[in-house]
C-alpha cells in the first residue's frame, strides 16, 4: 500500500511531511489514524443525543435555538470525521448503523444522562473544553492533511460551544440559591468525569503510535493539564469547588482526590472516600458502558431501517 | 438510497479564493446543496458550490481520493 516503510514514514512525519491519502500511509499509520478518527467521530455523534435530550430543559426559545445549534454542529463534525474514515477505507454506514451500542468508542461521559439545564451548560463548559483541548492539539500537530483542514471548522465551532457553557455557568453562579446548588452538583460529577476522559497517565500508557506518527502532539497528562489550566481558574472565579489546585512547587495542577476512583452512575457520585482503584477497574466500568448508552445509540440508529425500506420499495 | 460523494468549495468574501472546505454524501445535486449548506455553516459564505467527486478530473496525480473516485466511476 505504502511507498514507505513504517520507520521511513515515522521519520518523514517528524520532519514535517504531510500525509494526503491512503497511498502515502503504512498499515500501522492507517490503523492508528483509524482509531483516532473513530473516537473523534463517535464522541461527536454521541454528544448529539446527549445534548438533544437535555435541550428540552432550555429556559427560552432563544436558548433552545442555541442548544440546537450546538447539536447541529456536533452532527456535522461527526459526519465529517466519518467521511474522513471512508477515505481511508472504512464504511460510514457500518460505523454509524452497523454497530452495537457498546461498540462505539466515545468516552464514558457521553453515556450519562444530562438531567437539567445546569448539567447541559457544564457539559458545554467541561466536555466541549476537553474536546477543544484534544482537537486543537491534533489541529496544530497532525501529519494527516485532510484532518488538519477539517479541523478549521470544528475548532471554530467548539469555541462557541465552550463560550455558551461558560456564559451560562457564570449566569447560574451569580443567580445563587438553587441555580448555584445545581451548578455545583453538576461540577461535582462532571469535573472528575472529564479528568478521566483524558485516559491513562503517561507512566502507564501503552505505546499507541499516535505520537510517533505525529497524529497528536501532547501526551495524556499534558492534555489533562491544559484542560485544568483553564477549567480550575474558571471554577475559582465563579466560586465553585473543583477538586484540583495549582501546586507551585510542582508547577502543575494536582487533583485533590484519589485518581482514578470508582463512580456510581445512578447517584452520579464519585467514591472519593473509597480510595484509588486500578485502571483495569476503570476500563471494566467503561466497557460496561453507562446508563444512557443504548438509548443514545438507538436514538441515532432508529429510523435508518424504516426509511431505507420505504425508499427501496418506492424505487422497485 | 445510494449516496454519492460531493466535494464542497467555498469563497468567504468577494475577492477571496475559492477553496475546498470539505465534502458531504448525498443522493443527488439538490440534496448535496442542502447538506453542504447546513454542514459547513461556520461562515457566511459569499459563494459555495458542490461538485460530484467523480466529475473532478485529476491533472497531475494518479493517486489520492479524486483519482480513485474517477477510476471507480469509469471502471464499474
Amino acid at each position: 500500500m505504502s511507498r514507505f516503510t513504517d520507520d521511513e514514514l515515522k521519520q518523514k512525519v517528524q520532519d514535517g511531511y504531510m500525509v494526503e491519502s491512503l497511498e502515502d500511509m503504512t498499515e500501522g499509520y492507517r490503523k492508528a489514524l483509524r482509531v483516532q478518527l473513530t473516537v473523534q467521530a463517535d464522541t461527536e455523534l454521541m454528544s448529539a443525543p446527549s445534548y438533544w435530550m437535555a435541550a428540552r430543559h432550555a429556559p427560552s426559545t432563544n436558548t433552545q435555538v442555541s442548544a440546537h445549534a450546538i447539536i447541529q454542529d456536533e452532527l456535522a463534525h461527526a459526519n465529517i470525521a466519518y467521511r474522513l474514515l471512508e477515505d481511508i477505507g472504512e464504511s460510514k454506514e457500518q460505523l454509524v448503523y452497523g454497530r452495537q451500542p457498546h461498540e462505539f468508542k466515545h468516552p464514558y461521559g457521553f453515556d450519562q444522562p444530562l438531567d437539567n439545564w445546569a448539567e447541559l451548560v457544564v457539559a458545554n463548559g467541561f466536555f466541549d473544553r476537553a474536546g477543544i483541548t484534544l482537537l486543537s492539539d491534533v489541529h496544530q500537530n497532525t501529519s494527516y492533511a485532510p484532518l488538519k483542514r477539517a479541523l478549521v471548522k470544528i475548532d471554530m465551532e467548539e469555541t462557541f460551544h465552550l463560550r455558551h457553557g461558560e456564559v451560562w455557568m457564570r449566569r447560574l453562579a451569580k443567580a445563587g440559591g438553587e441555580a448555584r446548588e445545581l451548578l455545583q452538583r453538576a461540577v461535582d460529577w462532571m469535573f472528575p468525569m472529564t479528568i478521566e476522559w483524558f485516559g491513562l497517565p503517561d507512566d502507564l500508557k501503552r505505546h499507541s503510535g499516535q505520537l510517533d506518527y505525529r497524529l497528536k502532539g501532547l501526551t495524556n497528562d499534558q492534555l489533562r493539564q491544559v484542560w485544568m489550566a483553564s477549567t480550575v481558574p474558571l471554577c475559582e472565579e465563579l466560586g465553585l469547588d473543583a477538586p484540583a489546585h495549582w501546586n507551585a512547587d510542582k508547577e502543575e495542577y494536582v487533583l485533590d482526590y484519589p485518581f482514578p476512583c470508582q463512580y456510581d452512575a445512578v447517584d452520579k457520585h464519585w467514591a472519593f472516600d473509597e480510595g484509588e482503584i486500578s485502571w483495569d477497574a476503570v476500563f471494566e466500568r467503561w466497557k460496561g458502558r453507562g446508563p444512557m448508552n443504548e438509548i443514545y445509540v438507538e436514538s441515532v440508529q432508529r429510523s435508518r431501517g424504516d426509511v431505507t425500506r420505504w425508499l427501496d420499495g418506492k424505487a422497485a | 438510497m445510494l449516496d454519492k460523494v460531493y466535494d464542497v468549495f467555498a469563497r468567504k468574501d468577494r475577492g477571496d479564493q475559492l477553496v475546498h472546505i470539505g465534502y458531504v454524501d448525498a443522493m443527488d445535486d439538490e440534496t448535496a446543496k442542502v447538506h453542504a449548506w447546513t454542514t459547513y455553516d461556520e461562515e457566511r459564505w459569499f459563494e459555495m458550490c458542490v461538485v460530484e467527486r467523480t466529475a473532478i478530473v485529476p491533472v497531475n496525480r494518479d493517486d489520492g481520493p479524486f483519482a480513485k473516485a474517477r477510476r471507480a466511476a469509469h471502471h464499474d
